[in-house]
């Protein structure tokens, strides 16, 4: 039902370069996701404990605009809605915990949230994630995008081993 | 004409929309809001990422070569990313300990939560309080942050080469990658390949 379904990814590779190309010609900038995320953080961290998001100046950047006048959250408010045009026209949306046989749904829970929280420190170490650094700066030949996917996929490689029983 | 075009506020974030549309849908069309499939490529039983990913830049970098040439789009104009060359490589290799732990990237998570993963939804909340982490260390970690800036450099202004050369070098790396993953694939199980040309 779900894999069967899919696009090869060469076709799917076409289309997010030609949507990356137009984003360099339309916007002068190209697609990016973390930002988002750090965006949306700021704001609900601003709305919970103001004064202590106050004394965060890493933060203030991130908080100048509203949360909808920030291009990324639009972009990835888009991303999210043109994905559930491709799943329901494929017939493939399915509430459930995507996870390896053996892993129960609160350790996968546990390996999503920490993973996350790696992910999201770490895109703001190197100034953006898969999208904004190493696809947009990959197709840009900026050396910041190789650095990043270079170490990335090397990582990966090294560590595989210890966390294979998430995904066999 | 000339690009990038200079819109206004209001024109931008339509823009914005549109463009997240299509990046989310053709992220979900090649799988990638499946975290077996992003995490596929480290245990070598799925080659969708890499694959993706280097026909996506492959496409974007000719038409950014092109459309320079032909003068329509200033690349001088566009945001390029800027290199901090040790916060990257540590930033990229953390990333990948975050991708193979989560199953996704920030933006695949909210492809993966679109297709129903209510684990993805995990992850983006992780992702939030990853970023919240960094700015509440911010003043430990600035002196690190800001170490080995190398500006707005590119590969071919860094390796002293033609933006042409450049290109053609990552059509080869690429297209070597490719025939790689593709006779690796054949090799290993014909009968997945079989179905996945049927597909």
């Amino acid at each position: 039902m779900k894999e069967k379904s899919y696009w090869s990814p060469y076709l799917s590779g076409v289309g997010l370069g030609l949507t990356l190309l137009a984003s360099f010609v339309v916007a002068g900038q190209g697609l990016g996701a973390s930002r988002a995320f750090t965006v949306t953080a700021s704001k609900a961290l601003q709305a919970v404990i103001p004064a202590y998001t106050a004394t965060l100046s890493y933060l203030s950047s991130y908080l100048e605009r509203a949360l909808f006048q920030d291009w990324t959250v639009v972009e990835v408010g888009g991303l999210f809605l043109g994905a559930l045009i491709g799943v329901l026209w494929s017939r493939s949306f399915r509430l459930r915990f995507d996870r390896g046989k053996g892993v129960s749904i609160g350790m996968r829970t546990l390996t999503a949230l920490g993973g996350g929280m790696i992910l999201g420190f770490a895109s703001r170490l190197a100034r953006g994630c898969t999208s904004g650094v190493a696809l947009t700066g990959g197709a840009q030949f900026a050396l910041a995008g190789w650095v990043f996917v270079i170490a990335m996929f090397a990582t990966g490689f090294l560590v595989r081993s210890f966390f294979r029983r998430l995904w066999s | 004409m000339s690009a990038p075009l200079q819109l206004s506020d209001t024109a931008n974030l339509i823009g914005a929309l549109f463009l997240g549309l299509s990046f989310g849908f053709f992220l979900e069309r090649g799988g990638l809001g499946n975290p077996h499939r992003l995490t596929g490529v480290f245990y070598l039983t799925d080659f969708a990422v890499p694959k993706a990913m280097f026909t996506a830049i492959l496409v974007a970098a000719t038409g950014v070569c092109v459309l320079t040439d032909l003068k329509i789009l200033d690349m001088g104009a566009v945001y390029i990313i800027p290199t901090f060359f040790w916060p990257q490589l540590v930033g990229g290799a953390l990333f990948g300990i975050g991708y193979i732990v989560s199953g996704y990237c920030p933006g695949t998570a909210v492809a993966g939560l679109a297709s129903g993963r209510l684990d993805a939804l995990a992850a983006m909340v992780g992702v939030g309080l990853g970023a919240l982490i960094f700015a509440a260390v911010f003043p430990q970690v600035e002196g690190f942050y800001l170490t080995s800036s190398m500006g707005k450099v590119t590969l071919p202004e860094f390796i002293g080469i033609n933006k042409w050369v450049m290109l053609a070098i990552v059509y080869v790396m690429a297209g070597s990658l490719f025939y790689a993953m593709e006779r690796f694939e054949h090799g290993r199980s014909p009968a997945g390949i079989m179905q996945h040309r049927h597909a």
